[in-house]
């Protein structure tokens, strides 16, 4: 087991503290920044091969990338902390351990793109966790490394905390900006870019806690020694929060491409009272879900992918044999039906419906066509049917579900007990048209 | 310019132009919910979808900008799944009143579903409602039913952008999600009703039109609105002869796509007449005549107590022409236009220019070119003091239906004109109906310049006269005949040939332009 980066002070006493993270070489990162010219930053950062960790999976240095370097116009650094899908609980973990690596980060990313101005937006729950940030931004201003003329390079960074209000989609960036703005949280339509029109109309760069973490050690240790952690395509370690029937649960940090038995295994210790794995979320409520058969899959994006989910946010749900797939993704589902913003159409209509159905077939009331209404509310409303991921988001597991799980779906159904409905047509029915594909035969 | 391909069309548009209105160019209806030519493009409605080749997820029309080269499906079999997929999800939780809707008839959600919908829904489940909200008055004129809102936004990016009231919000979210007003304060500002029109189902509907026809019997005759100086364009929607609503017709120039709730109150004005043949006073009481024995009275009174006319901006180009031509040319009376700055309002066209209005009548500045004098109130008490007085319109002035103007005037009008009768017309020695704007044909001219044609939605009703006519009725009676004015169209020829401002504008050019400027380095003629 190697030695942790980003929690590397895990365990320390006063952790938090600025004295703390000096005695670990703090802040050692910016002062080699600083004084490089910020095209080598990012190029540093493009050879490390480091990955956005909030999900996508976007090349940081390529992101930074788009930035237009004579717009005229401020540029901002945006960290997102609005961690609030189900099973991801990394981010605050770093906050909660080591803020100022956070801080150190933000201070690499903005210099890289030529920020003077960055917010951290952080979940609205995480009330502790935006106290110590403000103490740790305190104790930064204090000791130069933040405000005017930051170590006496010249370098100017003001950094602010921004609470939310609770909503998930507001972890989505451009739903972030305009929440910032302070408008509704809504994802506006892409393009432009948030890289080319962002916050305020100008360039912004929105990075995940994680992934702004992990700058101090690229820069302190060097792109080569990054890219020698982890696979050729997924390079560093990556915060895996664990959740679910494990001895352990909790986050821990591994290599990319560590396989997931090793992490539920090894790590927390496998599933608790004897019993057997069944089922795994690999990255975060919104990934589609995978068996135990798959559990050797690498943890590594491009492995994750070719097994039929994504690395995502990291969030692991583990599952055992007790555990009954349709109450699953009920579960599911009554998260993203409740945090749809309400803008598309198919997100906000499709996610409540599917809801609907899943709460009647849990009660019983299930009918076989019901799979079919599922299949289809699946196939559209995702894939560039809504503005924002989150139309995805919902679709991906019960798409997973119906296909991995789909007997359970099925015996469900069956055995149900469905309503008398009398279905009206919606108007005269012109049998002649018979443009549309009937119920039914949907690809499913 | 850019040249694109759509369905096999290949059209030229404009830089920036998006595919919902390039479509258009091709002679192809894309269909839109949330997209309105006049509002941002949000795109959240995703039924515009059309497919572009060399993308591989289908694009919202709507938020794509036309590019040179580009090659556009509308009618494919994936564009007709994911749109009937759309519809079927906005259908989903929709109660499906059309029976009992107002906006059945002119409601995108019915015409998309027809034209591309699918026959039977898959929802079994219960339908989501809003219990409270089915008719909910958020306004003086707007009524809400939260139930068949399909939360396209295009209310409250009207009060965000065009009016910029902010008064209505997004409450809430996902399906919960439903339209309020900011802080739960009434929806009253000056344009309210056109959110009602924004609205594509009957979320949102006008509150003195509900209940009051279904759309598909209403006749729709273009008109301009008489509310004040702008000249709003207008829809007067009416059947078997009563008027229902006036919805804004589109003038890029002019009102854009909007008109406000004041013009709108003014449709049900059109209704009311008690003022049907005319009469002469007899005492105290008035004893009814045919029009002919009326006017040889009124000739006769013209002779022989040369009267000070009191015109009206209210009336068309047409009519003021005619005054000036037969009061002021042949017979050298007095004759002023009176006018009142009133209330101000404002209407913004399609490029966002605010345009005020300068006076309540809607013909102010026709009446300047022709060359009549204007008064104001207190011209206007000086002018009818003394002297017997002939009122062409008796709401010429708000101050005329006042009882001032009664007690002022007693015993020294000698006729009046009107369709209502104001507690002045009963003090009047003779009394003729007049047929109202609608009845008849004329041109006005906004104080923005233009000047519109409002067609008649209907011949003249009881014995009720249009001015040009009356006027042309009573040169004969004169025996001062005006030559060639036997029609406004005519007389509109006239206008043309002697007021320099008119010049080059012909009926038919008017019928078909939206509102034609008049020449502006011309000097107003008097």
């Amino acid at each position: 087991m190697m030695k942790p980066l980003l929690l590397r002070a895990r365990g320390e006493r006063n952790s938090r503290s600025l004295t703390t993270y000096l005695r670990f070489g703090g802040y050692g990162a910016v002062k080699k920044a600083l004084i490089m010219d910020a095209r080598d930053v990012i190029k540093e950062i493009k050879a490390s091969g480091l990955r956005g960790r909030s999900g996508a999976g976007v090349p940081t240095g390529l992101k930074w990338g788009c930035v237009p370097k004579a717009s005229g116009k401020p540029k901002y650094l945006i960290c997102n902390a609005d961690e609030s899908e189900p099973g991801t609980f990394k981010d605050r973990e770093i906050i909660r351990v080591d803020p100022h690596l956070l801080l150190e980060g933000m201070i690499i990313a903005a210099y890289a793109i030529d920020a003077h101005k960055a917010y951290i937006y952080i979940r609205g729950e995480f009330f502790h966790e935006a106290q110590m940030l403000e103490h740790a931004i305190g104790e930064a201003y204090r000791k130069k490394y933040l405000g005017k003329n930051i170590l006496r390079t010249g370098f100017d960074l003001d950094i602010y905390v921004h609470r939310g209000a609770g909503a998930q989609i507001c972890s989505e960036e451009t739903a972030l900006i305009e929440s910032i703005e302070g408008r509704r949280g809504q994802p506006r339509l892409k393009p432009p870019f948030p890289a080319m029109a962002g916050l305020f109309g100008c360039p912004t760069i929105v990075n995940n806690v994680e992934t702004l973490a992990c700058l101090p050690h690229i820069l302190e240790n060097g792109a080569d020694w990054f890219a020698s952690i982890g696979t050729q395509e997924s390079t560093g370690t990556k915060l895996f929060s664990v959740s679910g029937h494990v001895e352990s649960p909790g986050v821990y940090e591994v290599p990319l491409g560590t396989t997931f038995r090793e992490i539920i295994e090894d790590h927390c210790g496998g599933i608790p009272n004897g019993r057997e794995l069944k089922a795994f979320i690999p990255g975060g409520s919104s990934a589609p879900v995978l068996t135990a058969a798959e559990i050797d899959t690498p943890a590594c994006f491009d492995a994750v992918a070719k097994a039929g989910s994504t690395l995502g946010s990291g969030g692991l749900i583990v599952m055992d044999e007790t555990v009954d797939m349709v109450w699953v993704l009920e579960n599911l589902l009554e998260f993203y039906a409740h945090e749809s913003c309400g803008q598309c159409t198919p997100c906000r209509e499709g996610s409540a419906w599917a809801l609907n159905i899943l709460r009647r077939i849990r009660c019983n009331q299930g009918c076989p066509e019901d799979l079919e209404t599922l299949c289809r509310i699946a196939d559209f409303a995702c894939r560039g049917m809504t503005i924002c991921p989150l139309g995805d988001a919902f679709c991906e597991p019960i798409r997973s579900f119906l296909d991995r799980f789909g007997g359970e779906f099925r015996a469900a159904v069956t055995s149900g007990n469905p309503p008398r409905v009398v279905k009206a047509p919606i108007l005269p029915t012109r049998r002649d048209q018979s443009m549309f594909a009937k119920p039914g035969t949907e690809s499913c | 310019m850019l040249r694109l391909t759509i369905d096999g069309v290949e059209v030229q548009v404009a830089e920036g132009t998006n595919l919902v209105e390039a479509s258009k160019k091709a002679g192809i209806e894309i269909p839109t919910t949330c997209y309105h030519p006049g509002l941002r493009v949000v795109g959240q409605c995703r039924i515009c979808f059309v497919e572009v080749e060399s993308m591989p997820h289908l694009v919202t029309a709507c938020s794509t900008p036309a590019q040179n080269g580009m090659i556009v499906m509308t009618k494919s079999p994936r564009v007709r799944n994911a749109r009937a997929a759309v519809l079927e999800f906005l259908l989903a939780n929709h109660p499906l009143d059309c029976p009992v809707c107002d906006q059945a008839g002119e409601c995108s959600l019915q015409d998309f579903s027809m034209e591309i919908g699918l026959d039977e829904s898959r929802m079994i489940d219960e339908k989501r409602t809003f219990p409270g909200f089915e008719s909910r008055q958020i306004g003086p004129a707007v009524v809400q039913n939260q139930n068949r809102c399909i939360r396209c936004s295009r209310c409250i990016r009207f009060t965000q952008e065009i009016f910029e009231t902010h008064d209505l919000i997004m409450k809430g979210r996902g399906a919960r999600a439903y339209i309020d007003t900011f802080d739960g304060r009434p929806f009253d500002n000056p344009w309210s009703a056109c959110v009602a029109d924004v609205c594509p189902v009957g979320a949102l509907t006008v509150k003195d039109f509900r209940f009051r026809a279904r759309v598909w019997h209403l006749m729709e005759t273009p008109s301009i609105c008489p509310g004040c100086s702008v000249g709003c364009n207008i829809d007067v929607g009416h059947l078997d002869g009563v008027v229902h609503r006036f919805k804004p017709r589109t003038n890029p120039e002019i009102n854009g796509w909007w008109m406000c709730d004041h013009g709108r109150s003014l449709a049900s004005d059109l209704n009311n007449r008690d003022l049907d043949r005319p009469a002469v006073r007899s005492g105290s009481t008035f004893s009814t005549l045919t029009w002919n024995e009326a006017l040889v009275i009124l000739a006769e009174t013209i002779v022989t107590k040369k009267p000070r006319i009191v015109a009206s901006a209210n009336l068309s180009n047409e009519a003021l022409f005619l005054i000036r031509r037969l009061f002021v040319e042949h017979l050298d009376l007095e004759v002023v236009v009176p006018t009142d700055s009133g209330a101000q309002r404002w209407i913004k066209n399609e490029r966002g220019t605010r345009i005020e209005s300068i006076e309540v009548q809607p013909n102010g500045t026709g009446a300047r070119l022709i060359g009549l004098s204007m008064v104001d109130e207190k011209g206007l008490r000086d002018f009818v003091s003394q002297s017997s007085v002939i009122l062409l319109d008796n709401r010429a002035h708000a101050w005329l239906a006042g009882p001032d103007a009664a007690a002022e005037l007693r015993g020294r009008l000698a006729a009046v004109f009107g369709r209502r009768h104001t507690e002045l017309s009963r003090t009047a020695d003779l009394i003729f109906p007049t047929a109202s704007w609608f009845e008849t044909e004329g041109s006005f001219t906004s104080s923005t310049g233009r000047v519109q044609l409002a067609r008649p939605g209907w011949s003249p009703v009881r014995l009720g006269r249009p001015a040009w006519r009356t006027l042309t009725d009573l040169a004969v009676r004169l025996d001062l005949p005006l030559e060639n004015c036997i029609s406004p169209r005519r007389v509109f020829e006239e206008i043309v040939q002697e007021i320099p401002a008119f010049a080059g504008m012909t009926y038919r050019r008017l019928s078909s332009e939206p509102g034609i400027p008049i020449l502006k380095d011309i000097p107003h003629v008097g």
